[in-house]
């Protein structure tokens, strides 16, 4: 009776104190640590996903996208696409000020845009991914048209990134382009504090943000390249989320008692594309024997230690166009064989496999893969390239040798884009094969709107090149981070574009 | 009686038992290394990954991240280190030495061309011409062995003139000439014995450095084809499980140790023994 009184006093005791400290002491400071540092801090500058991980909770875009993928509304509240798909109609959010106080409205968003597709979005690599939209009406002060030059199906996911983060006017007019680059001024939950190039960015938290004051006081980001260190820093208690871990240190660090890491599917896809015009693989059927000597389930299970999934076509789960109904083809060692025998390939056939060097996973995969097509009777080699050139010259140019390792990562979420860039004829990475039925159906969906309909085709081409077995699929990695515990109400996004709004701090 | 023990007491140094101990276990390794292991350490066993040395008898250093047995990827994986090591510096020795001679017993013109070319060759940092001839022509063997060859030659070169520009002026060489002996006949018989004795220190030093040298490329995904066994590769395919699995690592890494300090060893105990200015306790 005794001990409940005073435990029911102290708790008493501790609302009191919580009731009138909180309002002080709010939210403390979150550190996280990522590879990278951009260099620049401006959206049409960049493409780098660690951009993204610290601009996404300084600026905002018209719309946003949660980490559910939802498209959700940002600093427009509305938006309405024509019939003809030529016209968005978006009415803006009011009372949002940016950072420097300057007030947002249907002026800031027309300089945004015409600054991107201007002169100096030009200079960026932002600008390509937009080139739909030919101007920006403005209504009134609230209400914009976004008028496009053709159909993009795929513009509202890219309103929620990158390139059309809206920027205030009148500061990038009176301070220049050199002093926006490293002083970014947004609408976003957070603003800039202190930036030191290299070392690290210190955000605070945005008492006026539209949707409400963050509970952290500031986010601090630390640039630390070397994945070791992250883990070691984590595991010192020095960092709260560590973005860059290898996958064998998982298991360490879920061993510790105050950290945990949190994993979910991720937008990187990974496979080995064939050279459908030279050497064995030109043979339909023994690509398709090729992709049955690999048992890729246990390749997912023992060395990505579960963090990937196996896939059918280049695309995630979560990805639009994924098709759960698509089947793979089977491991199947001994049908392999007879596919091989039947297309008269000599056991001890030279098969190379062409890897990035610098990959360590992929480096233990691709060993992996040659292991199984020994397993075949087949004699793999594996080369490691120099990144760039292979990127640059060995694929674009058609120089691999018998298989090559792809890895793509669109933040979209939309198989347009890789399918597109990977089987449309006389694309940059796709130098064997020219097909002029999977030409017709990628062109088809670019073409239309409706939505249904592009799913369909989308699935029709995972199909099509699932069963001209132009690339052996392998697995959908996933996003992962390390964690220490006294992180509250942290959601992690498959694409890496964090928003600490609610998140808090013990 | 007194020459022979003191010959015997030369040859029972510590740098040349131990050299000579260290080097015969790995050599005789890596040439017995495919009757001990047929596999020639590339099988694979997904469901064996990671296995801790000492705890099965089919392996006895553990298994590596694909589940190959790492003992017999260390001894199999000698042969691309001391290949690399003996071939590059066989070439190196012979190229750079020839170079020397002809420079240092003409003089003139013949040898200001081949001395200044040596300097530029001297101002070419290795790593990063590797890097480079990897990047255009694609990385393989004899590549590597070649760019040691082409970044290492000078050294011979210059220790091999420096010694030939005293011997030129000596008697014998000025006897040899006297009585007519055709040039190359004083070059090879007279002149290269006599300064020999630097090429061949020089020689073991430099197969320690190449070894490494070749781990080093291999390690930076610039060497042999990762599924060959390589000591270097070992070490770039363990470099993430440093902390959950030591063995990847530690074994080949002690294996280049060995077969380094092995050679360095035998080389001092030869520096020692062929450089007449140097006392022999």
């Amino acid at each position: 009776m005794l001990s409940r009184i005073g435990r029911l006093s102290s708790a008493v005791l501790a609302a009191a104190l919580v009731g009138t400290a909180a309002p002080a002491l709010a939210g403390g400071t979150l550190t996280v640590a990522q590879a990278l540092d951009p260099g620049s801090w401006d959206p049409i500058d960049t493409f780098l996903v660690d951009w993204s991980k610290v601009a996404n909770n300084v600026y905002d875009g018209l719309i946003q996208r949660g980490p559910d993928m939802k498209l959700v509304p940002g600093l427009a509240t509305s938006w309405k696409v024509s019939d003809d798909g030529l016209k968005i109609r978006f009415e803006l959010r009011k009372g949002v000020t940016f950072h420097n106080g300057e007030a947002f409205d249907a002026e800031a968003v027309k300089f945004t845009f015409e600054r991107l597709l201007g002169a100096e979005g030009a200079k960026g690599p932002q600008q390509s991914n937009y080139n739909a939209i030919e101007r920006i009406e403005v209504i009134d002060p609230y209400t914009i048209d976004m008028v496009l030059k053709k159909p993009d199906p795929v513009l509202p996911t890219k309103l929620a990134g990158y390139g059309a983060m809206i920027v205030p006017p009148k500061y990038v007019a009176e301070k220049g382009d050199a002093w926006f680059n490293t002083h970014p001024v947004g609408t976003g939950p957070f603003m800039l504090d202190a930036y030191e190039p290299k070392v690290g960015i210190k955000l605070k938290a945005n008492p006026n943000f539209w949707g409400g004051k963050p509970k952290l006081d500031g986010v601090d980001f630390r640039f630390i390249a070397e994945p070791g260190t992250e883990v070691a820093e984590l595991q010192a208690g020095r960092l709260d989320i560590a973005t860059l871990i290898p996958l064998s240190q998982i298991e360490t660090i879920k061993g510790q008692q105050n950290l945990d890491v949190m994993s979910v599917p991720g937008p990187t896809v990974v496979v080995l594309r064939f050279n459908t015009k030279n050497g064995v693989t030109k043979d339909e059927n023994v690509r398709k024997a090729l992709i049955m000597a690999v048992d890729r389930e246990t390749i997912v299970k023992e060395i990505l230690l579960g963090q990937a999934k196996p896939i059918v076509s280049f695309q995630s789960e979560v990805s639009f166009g994924h098709d759960p109904e698509l089947k793979p083809l089977p491991f199947d060692p001994a049908g392999a064989k007879k596919l091989l025998a039947a297309a008269k390939v000599a056991p001890g056939t030279a098969v190379q496999l062409d890897i990035r060097g610098n990959d360590a996973t992929f480096r233990e995969v691709a060993q992996a893969v040659a292991g199984y097509l020994q397993g075949v009777g087949l004699k793999p080699t594996v080369k490691p390239y120099e990144v760039s050139v292979l990127l640059n010259d060995i694929i674009p140019n058609g120089k691999t040798g018998e298989m090559f390792h792809t890895a793509w990562g669109g933040w979209t979420f939309d198989f347009d884009n890789t399918a597109y860039l990977m089987y449309h004829t006389g694309e940059k990475w796709n130098p064997y094969d020219s097909d002029p039925k999977l030409d017709a159906l990628l062109e088809k969906q670019r073409s239309i709107t409706d939505q249904a309909e592009r799913l369909k085709l989308l699935r029709e081409v995972g199909a099509y090149v699932a069963n001209r077995a132009l690339e052996l699929p392998l697995y959908n990695l996933n996003t992962f981070v390390g964690i220490n515990k006294r992180v509250k109400g942290f959601v992690l996004p498959g694409d890496n574009r964090y928003r600490f709004t609610d998140v808090s701090v013990d | 009686m007194r020459a022979s023990r003191f010959s015997l007491r030369r040859f029972l140094a510590l740098e040349l038992v131990l050299g000579g101990f260290l080097l015969a276990v790995m050599i005789g390794g890596v040439l017995a290394s495919g009757w001990l292991f047929p596999d020639g350490g590339e099988a694979m066993d997904l469901k064996a990954r990671l296995l801790p040395p000492f705890v099965r008898a089919a392996h006895p250093l553990g298994t590596d991240p694909l589940g190959r047995d790492v003992l017999s990827r260390v001894v199999t994986g000698g042969w691309i280190s001391l290949t690399v090591g003996f071939w590059s510096v066989l070439g190196a020795a012979s190229f750079g030495t020839l170079v020397g001679l002809v420079a240092g017993y003409y003089r003139g013109l013949a040898e200001t061309l081949l001395m200044r070319f040596a300097d530029v060759q001297l101002a070419l940092p290795f790593i990063l011409l590797a890097i480079t001839f990897a990047a255009i022509v694609g990385s393989s063997l004899p590549l590597m062995i070649v760019l040691m060859i082409v970044s290492q030659w000078v050294q011979y070169a210059r220790v091999v003139r420096g010694s030939v520009l005293s011997l030129r002026e000596r008697e014998f060489v000025q006897a040899a000439r006297a009585f007519g002996l055709p040039d190359p006949r004083i070059l090879f018989l007279h002149v290269l014995p006599n300064a020999f004795g630097p090429v061949l220190i020089l020689m073991t030093l430099n197969v320690a450095n190449n070894i490494l040298l070749e781990s080093s490329l291999t390690f930076l995904g610039l060497g042999v084809d990762p599924l060959v066994p390589s000591w270097g590769g070992m070490l770039a395919d363990g470099r993430t499980y440093m902390q959950t699995a030591w063995w990847i690592t530690v074994f080949p890494g002690l294996a280049i140790m060995m077969t380094v300090l092995g050679l360095n060893l035998v080389g001092d105990w030869l520096r020692d023994n062929l450089d007449p200015t140097a006392k022999v306790p």
